[in-house]
Order: structure tokens, then C-alpha cells, then sequence
């Protein structure tokens, strides 16, 4: 463990770590560009530039090991010249369109130019002219004259998704990066490119021009996409979510997220949710708050489920957090309950992995579910359930149903189907706008919290992992935990949990968006 | 469609197997298509060159827009490549592919009206103590008047 | 006076020849490297000073020692990828004398245990391409590479790369990624090649003369090797003279000779009428000498470097007064910002800017300024890159402007040149 000096603070390093590593365990500015702790070292950007006791000349940080005694600064006057003129090489042939450029607010050159630039620019020639809104495919578009070639993306496909797509094509300054005869760069982690981008060279279709970053606030949590449970950020601001980034977990996703898992935010949100709970007597729907409909079951069918629990089932979905289960189980099984069924229509590709983070089981709790499951009875399947329905051996059935519904392709199918028992209870998260009709004749739909709303933790593939309350999108939906307290009769407490948030009455960009 | 001759393609399993990598064989396989294919590597070739190379596409685009002697657009059937750096720019050798230029009536990088001749300025090939000088296709040709460069190329026509 | 050491026979066309060649004395010393040991020879090239011939003049014996001595399989590499504007010795050794370079290969690749080794050569050099294909040809046939060469138990095997226009690729690790099938960029240091090199194998890259060179401290030992040249610069050396001079071409002196004689004797002097101006005295990266000290120093590393500047790949670009130095200025930035591999972001844009920079005095736009624009771009592009080719770029440009400074002020104010007279506007760089 050699121990070194930085900008004269000493500092101990795990043995084989770079001087550029040692910065950022010290959280000590650096400029640099191309170097990324995920991604192999190019030393191209020159920036993180460092003196180095008894060293020729400056050295590159990422790539100077560090070593018992260096004594190493980045605050001489000769280092910060030769950073000042770095950031000058790197902005001559810049469009410097920050006004239209989606990065701006956490763009690499923004901020090292606010830190170590701020001089007039000096260069009066006109400058290299590049591809400009090159389409690379579904989800990302490149801008080649804002790219300072830092090869960040091309390193990731080279060296992460093993796609190996992306190339640096001519050379000087004509070079640009890009897919050979611009290819989609279609690989299912494609947006990863674009959060390693240190600039606006590339950016997400899906989040260009919607929001200026400074109006979004942002939380960690774990992703639901999957058994992997990637961390991952959220931006929301009133409105709902905006885009998910990924947060650097080493034992469970790296650095990385799948492209798939960046969509999951759009169910959260309130155009996709059921907002209120509805109930149908074989007639006409009703809507009513989610608190009174479970107090209304409470006094309808509580007792019913005690004295006939063996006409009872409940379908779990692997949705929700452990301890909704334990919770939701707990009160079943106090009311004698013992038929509990998995949905999952992922399960046969349960055991797919792509050898990087894509599982197959959509279901971020399928382990959480089953293990939880192993202390009351088990889980039958979901067509027993069905079954079951269908013969008349259960007649009441509680069905907690995904919130993810792009994976549960029988979501329909399973409603139309377990609506056939007498009492059908349905919880879920996702508006249900193709449930015209239920067949039973006293369906209770029960809008539930998603992921971003609760707290909680799900069991993944690779370990239990807590996630916290991020913002609230359906004020009146439910956790399963608050559902079943309620089904008790008991009262729930409500948490105040408000964050100040920008105020977005006079912002003109963010309430035209779309229009402009 | 481009597809390479039968011996061509031999050439390009011959050469895969030929060094420690498959990689390696890029730039002789990109001369072999640049030799079948008029002179020049098309993105039709690229793509070719990558299915039957099993390599990605980018990695052979890479290469073949990194090196000069791969031409990425139609070219004449001969390609008339004069030195301009700076032995030759000193004694005459930007003048001489000016005078090229002007006797075959194209600008550099350009085809001549009968598909013969492209004009482009090279930097240093090596024949500094015979400047001016001028590579025609794979040939040099040394210590050149205006005129006598265009009598040699005339004659190779 | 010529000293032909290396070159003697090279007006000899038998002497391309595998019968030719030895039937004058060829591969004999390859013969009696084969009974030493090694190691030894490693040793004498270490004590016989010979220094790498392609630019960078690192003593070549101490490059083959920073080999790990752990047995792991270690490549040779030919570095023929010419490409310093003014260097044409290379050509002339692989056409004149291919066997020549092939036997010295394969003592050094005996030294340092390599059992196989690849000549890169320029793609351009379609003569030497032939001429090294041919006598490897010859070579393998009559059992001097392969297996068990001349019952020594020593195999090795030798193939020719052919590069495809990159100057780039003449330094040591741009070559290695260009052999590995990648564009021809330089490699981050460390690791040096000598520990992870080609495929990430320990890798010597040695230039065409050097190589050959190896041959004559075998044939003639370290102190017959020694006979010629300094105490410091050892031996004799192939200089390639161009540009104004009567007679340009490859000559081989012993190392310390004026550059006077050089020039003003064994290259013919200048032409009728014309004065000296300066000498760029090692291929276009050296910073330039004026006349003044190009008719005081002498031919070896130690007097280059006295003046602040490189003996390099030994070629001797001299310059007479009928030149504009900012036309020659924008050649050379012309040049630099063609070749930038456009890795390093102060290379990349740092010669573009240069570039546009000298052009715009051409075109009569600059202001007085942008020459100290010009000195501090080119400060902030030495030491910054992975390679020295933003090096290479820059000290022309320092150089130029340090010594010949009444030129491009001139320039600048009056909108032509001083010397021509006219403005270079329409000349096309």
C-alpha cells in the first residue's frame, strides 16, 4: 500500500493504482477527459496533466503508477499553463454551441473551462468543419464537431459491450468518430456511450431537448428492470421522471446499465399509472381513492376471506419489495390463506444472462418473492391459479401485478382470466385503460406505488440491495404493505415527505418543450 | 456487388493465417480489393472485406481512412502522385504538379476527361535526392522536368 | 572523404544477389555470430557505440538489454518505414544491398533470442518491397532463415510488412499497431516495447542501418567498429543530402566529420551563384541551423546537440538564399498537420493550428501577434504527447521563427516575401 503526497496531503493507495486514482480518492480536482475508471487508459486528452518530484516533465496522472514516497502536484504554475493551453487545444475547433447543445450543465468542457480555462479565445481561423445531427440509430444521435476524440465510447464497445461498432475514422484533426457507413449503433447498452461522453458529441434521443439538466433534480436507486438491479439515478422534477443514468456499483453493475433498463422510468411515470382506484359491479366502474377503496374490502370481504381462506389465492408478481411480502404474506396467512401463485411471464428465460448485466428474468424480486414464499407454503403457478378460478375452487383472489408491464406480455390475458372468480382484487401500479370489462362482479382495481416511490429492497442476482423513496408521481397510490394494514382495518400513517423543488412557473423553455 | 476473384480470395485466407493476429491482415487485404476494384476501396468493399475477414467493419474502415495509399473514391488508371514536401518543394516540385494539373486540365484528386490520369501531391517519398520526382501508380520516376513528367506519362497511357 | 563501410559495394549490382553476396564475404559474419555467445554480442554492440540510426540515436545495445531475460517469446522488428522528409538511405541499403539488412537481422535476432522477426516497409517503397521479398526468397531457399540455420539450432523466421502511407508509423509503437492491424497511432509509455510490445510481447524495433550495422561490429569487433567516428559517435553513418546542393545523394562518412565538408566537398558544394542560408541538419523535425553554424558543426550526436538540435535519420536538407523560409515554414506545417495521427489533443489541433497559423502570413492575413502565437502553441505541444511527433511539429516552427524571425516579420507587415518578392498566396501547399 504506497503511500504519496498530493498537492501536499499524503495519501495511501491500494498497491497498482494510478496517480489519477489517487486524485479521486482524495476527491482532488483533476482535469481530464479520456480517462474513465471502467473503460481501459488511452492517455489522449493530455489534461491531467501532473509534476512529479524528479520526473523529466509533466506527467499524465492516468498513466503514472503510484509509488511509495512520489510526491506529485497538479498546483504549480507550469501545470496549470500547460492546462489552461489543453483546454485552448481542445476548444479551437469547437462550435462552443452550448445555447443548443443538449450536454450543457454537465458538460466536461464547461466545467474544466470554469475551473482551469477562462481566457479569450485566440484562434482567428475558420474552423474544422464535421458531421453534424448524424443519426446513429434508435437511440443516439452524433454531433462530430463537438466530439474532442477522448475515444471513451469507442473503448466502451471495444471493451465493454464487445460490439465493437464505434471507430475513429481519418486522422489529424479530420478525425471523427462514428460506425462504419453510419450503422445503427443498435447494442443494448448504446446509451451508455452517451453518459461516458464527456461532451455533447453524442446524446439520447429519447432525452434531447426535453429538459435542460439544471431543472432536474436527481436520486439513486436500483434499477427494476431485471434480477440484476443495476444502480442507477433518476432525474424528476414536478412533472415526473426524465432519464435514468447508471451509479457506479462494482459488485453489481460496474459502471454500466442496459439500454432497456433507461426505459423503465416511463411506466413510473403519471401517464402510464393507475391514478385512483376503480370498482366495478358487473355494470359500471366507480372511481374512489385508493384508502377508501381497502377500507370498503375491509368491511366487504375481511371476514369473507377468514371464513372461506381455503377458496382464497393470492398472485404474487416479482415486483414488489421483500418486505411487501413479508407483509402481504403475513396477513394472508393470519387469515388461514395458503394458496400463493407466481406470475411471471419471463420465467421461462429465467436463467439468460448475457455475461455482462442483462438477466432474464424481468422481475428485479423473483429471489425476494420465492424466498419469502419458503416460510409460508410456497408458490403454485399461475395456471393452477387460473385452474383453480375457472373449476370454482377459488372464488376471491388478490392479485399483486406488475408494474413493468412491457415484460408481461399475458398482463391482459392473466386479468381477463383470474377476473372470472367472484371477488377479484387487482393491485397494480400501471393504468389499466384496456380493462373495459371485468368479469367479476366485484373487481377492485387498487393503484399501487412504483419503484421510485417507495422504500424498500429487492433480493437480485447479485445481492440485496435497499433502495429509498426518491419523489412521489400518484399521491394516492398504496405500497402493498400500506394495502394490507388498510385490508386490517388499521389506520396508516402518511410520511410528509416534500423536497424543495425548482420552481417551474416562469421557466419558458420547460413549458414549451415540445414546441419549440 | 464487389466480390474479390477466386485468387483473391485465396490471397485473403492466405493472409489471415499469414501473422499472430487475423487483424494484421487488414492492410494487405485492402490492397488486394483496392487492386481488384479499379484502384479504389469502396464502402460496398468494406463491408465484403468484413464478412469474409470475420472482423468488424469498423476496425477495416478504421485502417483504410487512416493510410494514404488506400483511395476512398474512384481514381484514374494512372495515379500520378507528386513529392511537395520540402527537398522537392525546392526545386520544383509543387511547379511541376502545378503544370500537371494544368496540361492534363484536372485538379488534384481529380479524373481526366478520358479516365487516365489523377494528379495528387504527396508528402515525402523518399526520392529527396532526385527531386522533383513523381510515383505513378507503383513506380517512381526521378530528377523530372515539366516536360519530361509529361512525356512519362503520356507514354505509360 | 566517403568512408564505405556499409555502402562499399552498393554500386555492385551483383551485390543484390544471395550469389552475389556471397561471393563477397556475405553471411560469413553471420557464420561466426552464430558460434558466440548471445549475450556477447549484445555486449559489444553496447561497447562498440552504435546508436540507433533512425532518429531518436539511442545506443541500440542498450535497447536490446532492457529485454526481460525471462524466455517469453521477443519480436524484431525492422523499422524501414523511411518517412522523415530528407531520409533516403533506407531505400538505397534494401535496394542496393537487401542481404546485407537480412544478415544483420539475423545476428541481432540471435542476440536477443527472437525467433521471428517482420521488415516493415513504407508502402510506397514498392523497389525495396521487391527487392527484401526477393531475398528473403533467396534466403529461405538456400537455408539461412527457417529451422536450425546453418546448423547453429537457431531457428527464426523473417516476413516483410508492407505499411500504406503513414509517416506516423516510423516511430517504434505507431509501427507496432500498424503491424497489429490498427491505424498506425503511437502506444502510451510505459510499458516500453521491450517489455510489451507487438501483441504485448517484448519487442525490439530497430531502424534498416542500425540493423545492418550490427554485421560490420561482428565482422570488424568493437574496436575495429570504432576505428571511424567519435568517442561518443561511433562508426560511420549514411547521410542523405538534398536540396540545393550540386550533387545530393546517400553518403557515408565516419561520424564527427564537418558538415562543411560534407557539403561544400562530398555533396558538390552549392549551385553557381547561390550562398549557403542554413541546413536543417537531420530530416525536417530538426530544428534548423543557420549557415553560421552549419559550416562550424560537426556531424555526430554531441555537436548537434551543442546547437540544439538532432543529428536525427541523417538528412542534411540544405538551404540556399534564393528560399523563403515562411514558404519552407508552411511545407513543413503542411506536412505535419497531414501526418498528426490525431490521438493527442495538442498534436492534433496544435498542427492544424500551426498550419492555418503560417498560411494566413502566406496569405498576407497575419498580424504581428500570431508569432508569438505561433512560439506558444509550439511550447505547448513539446513534451505533451504520447509521441514525439508533436514534437517534430513544433521545433521547425520554433526554429524557423528564432532564427529567421526578419522574414516572417517582413512578411507579415509588407505582405510578401522578402526574398521572392511576391506573395505565395497562389502558390498551392
Amino acid at each position: 500500500m504506497p503511500k504519496l503526497t498530493i498537492n501536499g496531503t499524503e495519501v495511501e493507495v491500494k498497491e497498482g493504482a494510478t496517480v489519477i486514482e489517487a486524485f479521486k480518492q482524495m476527491n482532488e480536482d483533476i482535469a481530464h477527459y479520456c480517462w474513465h475508471p471502467g473503460l481501459s487508459i488511452a492517455g489522449v486528452c493530455r489534461l491531467c496533466m501532473i509534476d512529479v518530484e524528479g520526473a523529466r516533465g509533466p506527467q499524465i496522472a492516468c498513466n503514472t503508477v503510484a509509488k511509495e514516497g512520489m510526491v506529485v502536484t497538479n498546483q504549480s504554475e507550469q501545470i496549470k499553463d500547460i492546462v489552461k493551453w489543453g483546454m485552448d487545444f481542445h476548444l479551437i475547433n469547437h462550435p462552443l454551441d452550448c445555447p443548443i447543445c443538449d450536454q450543457a450543465g454537465e458538460c466536461g468542457l464547461q466545467e474544466q473551462y470554469m475551473k482551469f480555462g477562462q481566457y479569450d479565445p485566440e484562434m482567428d481561423q475558420p474552423k474544422v468543419k464535421k458531421r453534424k445531427v448524424v443519426d446513429l440509430g434508435e437511440k443516439v444521435v452524433l454531433d462530430s464537431e463537438r466530439c474532442i476524440l477522448c475515444s471513451r465510447c469507442v473503448r466502451f464497445t471495444d471493451e465493454v459491450s464487445k460490439t465493437k461498432e464505434l471507430g475513429i475514422f481519418n486522422r489529424g484533426d479530420r478525425s471523427e468518430v462514428g460506425t462504419f457507413a453510419d450503422k445503427p449503433l443498435n447494442n443494448k447498452y448504446s446509451l451508455n456511450t452517451v453518459d461516458i461522453c464527456p461532451v455533447g458529441a453524442l446524446t439520447s434521443k429519447d432525452f434531447r431537448f426535453r429538459q435542460r439538466v439544471w431543472y432536474l433534480k436527481n436520486d439513486n436507486t436500483v434499477c427494476n428492470g431485471c434480477s440484476t438491479g443495476c444502480n442507477v439515478k433518476v432525474y424528476y422534477n414536478e412533472e415526473g421522471l426524465f432519464r435514468v443514468t447508471p451509479e457506479h456499483n462494482e459488485e453489481v453493475n460496474g459502471y454500466w446499465m442496459c439500454d432497456e433498463g433507461r426505459d423503465i422510468y416511463k411506466f413510473a411515470n403519471k401517464n402510464q399509472r393507475l391514478l385512483k382506484a376503480k370498482k366495478y359491479d358487473g355494470s359500471n366502474w366507480q372511481e374512489l381513492t385508493a384508502g377508501k377503496a381497502m377500507q370498503e374490502l375491509h368491511h366487504s370481504l375481511f371476514d369473507d376471506v377468514k371464513t372461506n381462506c381455503s377458496k382464497v389465492g393470492v398472485v404474487f408478481t416479482g415486483q414488489y419489495t421483500n418486505e411487501e411480502y413479508a407483509d402481504a404474506m403475513q396477513t394472508f396467512k393470519s387469515l388461514g390463506v395458503a394458496s400463493f401463485f407466481e406470475w411471471n411471464d419471463t420465467a421461462d428465460k429465467a436463467g439468460d444472462f448475457d455475461d455482462l448485466l442483462i438477466r432474464g428474468d424481468k422481475n428485479p424480486n423473483t429471489k425476494g418473492l420465492q424466498d419469502e414464499a419458503a416460510n409460508h407454503s410456497g408458490l403454485k403457478k399461475l395456471e393452477d391459479a387460473i385452474n383453480a378460478v375457472n373449476s370454482g375452487q377459488i372464488d376471491t383472489i388478490f392479485v399483486m401485478a406488475p408494474e413493468n408491464i412491457s415484460v408481461y406480455p399475458n398482463y391482459q390475458s392473466t386479468y381477463e382470466a383470474l377476473s372470472k372468480a367472484k371477488n377479484f382484487i387487482w393491485f397494480g401500479a400501471n393504468k389499466t385503460d384496456g380493462f373495459e370489462k371485468s368479469n367479476s362482479q366485484n373487481t377492485y382495481l387498487i393503484p399501487m406505488k412504483s419503484y421510485i416511490e417507495k422504500t424498500g429492497t429487492f433480493s437480485g442476482a447479485k445481492a440485496i440491495q435497499k433502495f429509498n423513496y426518491v419523489t412521489t408521481i400518484v399521491a394516492g397510490a398504496l405500497t402493498l404493505s400500506e394495502a394490507m394494514t388498510l385490508f386490517q382495518g388499521k389506520e396508516i400513517e402518511f410520511e410528509l415527505r416534500s423536497k424543495p423543488m425548482t420552481s417551474l412557473k416562469n421557466n419558458h423553455f420547460t413549458l414549451n418543450r415540445g414546441k419549440l | 456487388m464487389f466480390k474479390l476473384s477466386s485468387e483473391g480470395e485465396a490471397f485473403v485466407q492466405k493472409e489471415l493465417k499469414r501473422y499472430e493476429t487475423k487483424r494484421s491482415a487488414i492492410i494487405p487485404c485492402l490492397y488486394k480489393v483496392q487492386e481488384e476494384n479499379d484502384g479504389w476501396v469502396s464502402p460496398e468493399a468494406v463491408e465484403y472485406l468484413s464478412g469474409l475477414m470475420d472482423l468488424p467493419s469498423a476496425w477495416i474502415n478504421e485502417v483504410l481512412k487512416f493510410y494514404t495509399m488506400f483511395n476512398q473514391k474512384p481514381i484514374g488508371k494512372l495515379h500520378v502522385q507528386v513529392c511537395c514536401n520540402i527537398s522537392c518543394a525546392m526545386n520544383g516540385g509543387r511547379e511541376l504538379a502545378n503544370h500537371l494539373n494544368k496540361e492534363f486540365n484536372i485538379k488534384d484528386g481529380e479524373i481526366s476527361a478520358d479516365g487516365n490520369v489523377t494528379i495528387s501531391r504527396a508528402e515525402c517519398l523518399g526520392s529527396c535526392g532526385t527531386a522533383p520526382m513523381m510515383q505513378v501508380n507503383d513506380n517512381y520516376y526521378e530528377d523530372l522536368t515539366p516536360e519530361s513528367a509529361v512525356k512519362t506519362i503520356k507514354g505509360l497511357m | 572523404m566517403e568512408t564505405k563501410i556499409l555502402s562499399e559495394h552498393y554500386d555492385k549490382p551483383s551485390f543484390k544477389t544471395l550469389k552475389g553476396y556471397k561471393e563477397l564475404s556475405g553471411y560469413e559474419d553471420l557464420a561466426k555470430a552464430l558460434k558466440m555467445d548471445p549475450k556477447k554480442i549484445i555486449e559489444d554492440v553496447k561497447a562498440a557505440g552504435l546508436r540507433g540510426r533512425g532518429g531518436a540515436g539511442f545506443p541500440t545495445g542498450v535497447k536490446w538489454g532492457f529485454l526481460p531475460d525471462n524466455g517469453e517469446p521477443r519480436y524484431l522488428l525492422c523499422n524501414a518505414d523511411e518517412g522523415e522528409p530528407g531520409t533516403f538511405k533506407d531505400r538505397l541499403m534494401m535496394e542496393a544491398a537487401p542481404h546485407q539488412l537480412i544478415e544483420g537481422m539475423i545476428i541481432s535476432a540471435f542476440a536477443i533470442g527472437s525467433k521471428k522477426s517482420y521488415i516493415y516497409i513504407r508502402g510506397e517503397y514498392n523497389s525495396c518491397i521487391r527487392s527484401m521479398t526477393k531475398a528473403l526468397e533467396e534466403a529461405y531457399a538456400d537455408g539461412l532463415l527457417g529451422k536450425n540455420i546453418m546448423g547453429s539450432g537457431f531457428d527464426h523466421d523473417m516476413d516483410v510488412y508492407v505499411g500504406a502511407g503513414a509517416y506516423i508509423c516510423g516511430e517504434e509503437t505507431a509501427m507496432i499497431s500498424s503491424l497489429e492491424g490498427l491505424k498506425g497511432q503511437p502506444k502510451l509509455k510505459p510499458p516500453f516495447p521491450a517489455i510489451e510490445g507487438y501483441l504485448k510481447k517484448p519487442t525490439i524495433v530497430n531502424n534498416v542501418e542500425s540493423l545492418a550495422a550490427v554485421k560490420y561490429i561482428i565482422r570488424d569487433g568493437v574496436e575495429g567498429y570504432r576505428k571511424y567516428g567519435t568517442e561518443k559517435s561511433a562508426g560511420t553513418k549514411l547521410f542523405s543530402v538534398s536540396g540545393n546542393v550540386t550533387k545530393p545523394g546517400n553518403y557515408e562518412i565516419p561520424l564527427g566529420m564537418s558538415m562543411k565538408e560534407l557539403i561544400m566537398d562530398i555533396a558538390g558544394g552549392m549551385k553557381p551563384g547561390r550562398k549557403l542560408k542554413a541546413v536543417i541538419p537531420g530530416g525536417s523535425s530538426t530544428p534548423i541551423l543557420t549557415a553560421e553554424e552549419a559550416l562550424k558543426v560537426n556531424m555526430d550526436y554531441e555537436s548537434m546537440a551543442e546547437l540544439g538540435t538532432f543529428l536525427g535519420s541523417g538528412a542534411v536538407i540544405v538551404i540556399d538564399d534564393s528560399n523563403c523560409m515562411v514558404d519552407l515554414l508552411g511545407v513543413l506545417m503542411h506536412f505535419y498537420h497531414h501526418e498528426s495521427c490525431g490521438q493527442c489533443t495538442p498534436c492534433r489541433e496544435g498542427t492544424g493550428w500551426l498550419n492555418k497559423l503560417v498560411h494566413s502570413i502566406l496569405k498576407g492575413e497575419a498580424k504581428m501577434k500570431d508569432l508569438e502565437l505561433i512560439n506558444g502553441i509550439s511550447n505547448h505541444m513539446m513534451g505533451k504527447t504520447i509521441c514525439a511527433l508533436s514534437d517534430a511539429a513544433a521545433m521547425p516552427a520554433l526554429s524557423f521563427l528564432k532564427k529567421f524571425r526578419d522574414e516572417f516579420e517582413y512578411y507579415i507587415k509588407e505582405g510578401r516575401s522578402k526574398v521572392k518578392g511576391v506573395s505565395y498566396a497562389e502558390v498551392n501547399h
